[in-house]
């Protein structure tokens, strides 16, 4: 009674939920242990894939930082982002300028509509 | 008369003496200002705790300075109101609820965390009058106060953002804050010297009663919403927020999460309770709308690039912010349509109410594990972090479950609050609901790369050395991380406790003016 949320659309309960996530979390298990049966720890099976590329020895050097995170994402969208850069240019004097058209144009709305 | 009627003064009083009294019980050591603080802070918690089941039992508190009677607030026959007045009804101790509990887990955090810097005595005072003036902003029933509680909380925000002095970029922020929230405040002002040459009254329930909309109203109107949206962080005003919460220490960060939404309250109270009905159209309505897919849209694009932890946060803030003006406004379009209202409306207001609270707490957590990751490690750059969940696996506890929340990932009450959202916007138009949708995949994206990147992956030899987190500072995280879960495991005791007499108070246009009007009404 205390987990049910009425959208006024429909409902969610978040036990039920849980309960979900609780029954699929046991069957991936059970499907991941009920995987390969030859697998033998201490061989060839333990050495990590690494887009068929040497893995390095100090794990550090395969760690990606922050910046390269999601790069096709930000290469795709790079015109936008470059508009967007200019934006947020960190310039008081056009933040300010950007508060007084805002100004101006809320003022025009509400007052011309 | 009880103390219980008191208890609006107090939530004032109370962190204004912590505030001036700090510098005398500094004088004893670092024990008793740490004691005091937290004294305080607690005090100030269990006061708002106080109200918010006194307005749930009694109905709107009416609070007047100086009169006869502390709960008159049309004294000897008068037919407007001209003292000072505080008027908390469910939204307003909703929100010094909310407000109470970030001020007391950044005080908890501060003290180990501003441990290692001089001039505490200082950073104390203006962390409880920053409390002092977003409280203010939350309960006051006139227009003027509310003023001079926004100059309040800007003063003392501005000392807050600009504590590390010998940061230059800390400076920046704070001259860039001030500037833009300078001017914002002088709008804040002219529109309300407007309402006050109209009416002869500052009470924003006597303007209620009295308003109809001609070119000053509208002006006034047009002037306040620019500037509360400014101070809360609506596209494309925002910009001084990433510089500002960037900058703050962290626990000012956290705090200034809900000091940003006590302008986001002023700006529904304008819209719902001042000027309500009187608005036929549906401009403003719209403009909100807009203002909001547009806050979480850009902010949310902008996070995703950014390396520095409090950077990403702070965009993050604004994106969220985004949702609940679209929550309002969807809402706001609704009103004096009782069909539509009942339809989608409410739902939309309640949606966006129940983000506000949420948002202050998961917001908060998350401002607050980035000060850990900085206090830690001694950098905020995510490309120089690696492996710390091996170093603080609380840390990276609590994050996981303030980042989840506000990805809206089910159960967590970020995705309780967003679910009401994006279906009553549904009904508006699907393209609303879309743009909230795309922004919730990419909050989770965002957040995904912070975890990944500070706490997951092997091991850095730079950070073998990284510092204990200390119990206060896990207190403080505590106490938002239990706020976070108890919303997400029982979200209907706090949608029907917390969110919709919040909700029904924002519509309640009437019933607020009645509370101060009375029979004049």
């Amino acid at each position: 009674m205390w987990t049910k949320v009425v959208t006024g659309f429909g409902y969610w309960d978040v036990y039920s939920w849980l309960i979900f996530l609780a029954i699929a979390s046991f069957f991936t298990l059970w499907l991941r242990n009920s995987g390969r049966q030859d697998y033998k720890e201490g061989t060839y099976q333990d050495e990590i894939y690494f887009s068929g590329n040497d893995v390095p020895e100090d794990g550090q050097d395969i760690s990606v930082p922050a910046d390269s995170a999601y790069w096709g994402f930000i290469k795709v969208f790079r015109p936008y982002y470059d508009v967007m850069l200019s934006v947020h240019n960190g310039l008081a004097q056009d933040y300010l300028g950007y508060f007084v058209l805002s100004i101006a144009i809320i003022t025009a709305l509400i007052v011309l509509l | 008369m009880n103390w219980h009627a008191h208890l609006p003064a107090l939530l004032l009083a109370v962190p204004l003496l912590g505030a001036f009294a700090t510098p005398v019980f500094n004088m004893g050591g670092k024990t008793l200002r740490n004691a005091w603080f937290i004294v305080i802070s607690s005090s100030v918690f269990l006061i708002a705790l106080a109200l918010w089941h006194q307005v749930s039992v009694n109905g709107i508190q009416v609070y007047v300075m100086g009169a006869e009677q502390f709960a008159l607030s049309l004294p000897s026959g008068m037919k407007l109101p001209v003292r000072i007045i505080l008027e908390v009804d469910a939204l307003s101790a909703f929100m010094a609820l909310a407000g109470s509990i970030t001020s007391l887990a950044g005080a908890w955090f501060s003290l180990s965390f501003m441990d290692r810097f001089t001039g505490l005595s200082r950073f104390v005072s203006l962390y409880l009058l920053l409390t002092v003036g977003m409280l203010g902003m939350m309960i006051t029933g006139d227009l003027f106060n509310f003023f001079v509680f926004l100059e309040i909380a800007s003063v003392a925000s501005y000392g807050l953002v600009a504590f590390w002095r010998d940061r230059p970029q800390a400076i920046e922020a704070s001259f860039k804050y001030m500037l833009l929230s300078q001017l914002a405040a002088m709008l804040v002002l002219v529109a309300i010297g407007f309402l006050y040459g109209r009416y002869n009254v500052l009470n924003m329930a006597a303007i209620g009663s009295l308003i109809h909309m001609g070119i000053v109203e509208k002006v006034a109107l047009a002037f306040l919403i620019s500037a509360l949206a400014l101070k809360c962080g609506a596209f494309p005003m925002y910009l001084w927020i990433p510089d500002a919460y960037g900058e703050a220490p962290a626990s000012v960060s956290c705090l200034l999460v809900t000091v940003s939404q006590a302008s986001l309250y002023g700006l529904f109270r304008v819209c719902f309770s001042i000027y309500g009905l009187a608005m036929s159209n549906k401009v403003v309505a719209w403009i909100l709308i807009i203002f909001g897919l547009l806050s979480m849209f850009i902010a949310v694009s902008m996070a995703v690039i950014q390396h520095e932890v409090k950077r990403l946060m702070a965009y993050h803030a604004v994106s969220q912010t985004g949702y609940m003006l679209l929550g309002v406004g969807v809402g706001l379009l609704a009103l004096g349509n009782s069909q539509a209202l009942a339809e989608y409306g409410f739902t939309a207001l309640k949606g966006g109410v129940f983000h506000i609270f949420n948002h202050a707490m998961y917001k908060g957590l998350l401002f607050l594990t980035a000060g850990t990751l900085y206090y830690m490690t001694g950098t905020r750059d995510l490309n120089k972090m690696g492996g710390l969940v091996r170093k603080s696996p609380w840390t990276a506890f609590m994050f996981v479950v303030a980042a989840a929340a506000i990805a809206g990932l089910p159960p967590m009450n970020g995705f309780a609050s967003k679910l009401l959202i994006y279906q009553s916007s549904f009904a508006v138009h699907p393209l609303l609901t879309v743009v909230a949708l795309v922004t919730s995949i990419l909050t989770l994206a965002s957040f995904v790369k912070v975890f990944q990147t500070a706490f997951l992956g092997p091991e850095q030899d730079r950070m073998a050395d990284v510092k204990k987190v200390p119990a206060t500072m896990l207190v403080g995280m505590g106490i938002l991380t239990v706020a976070v879960l108890l919303l997400t495991f029982f979200p209907t005791w706090a949608l029907s406790h917390l969110v919709e007499p919040a909700a029904k108070a924002l519509v309640d246009q009437a019933g607020y003016i009645a509370a101060i009007m009375g029979g004049a009404f």
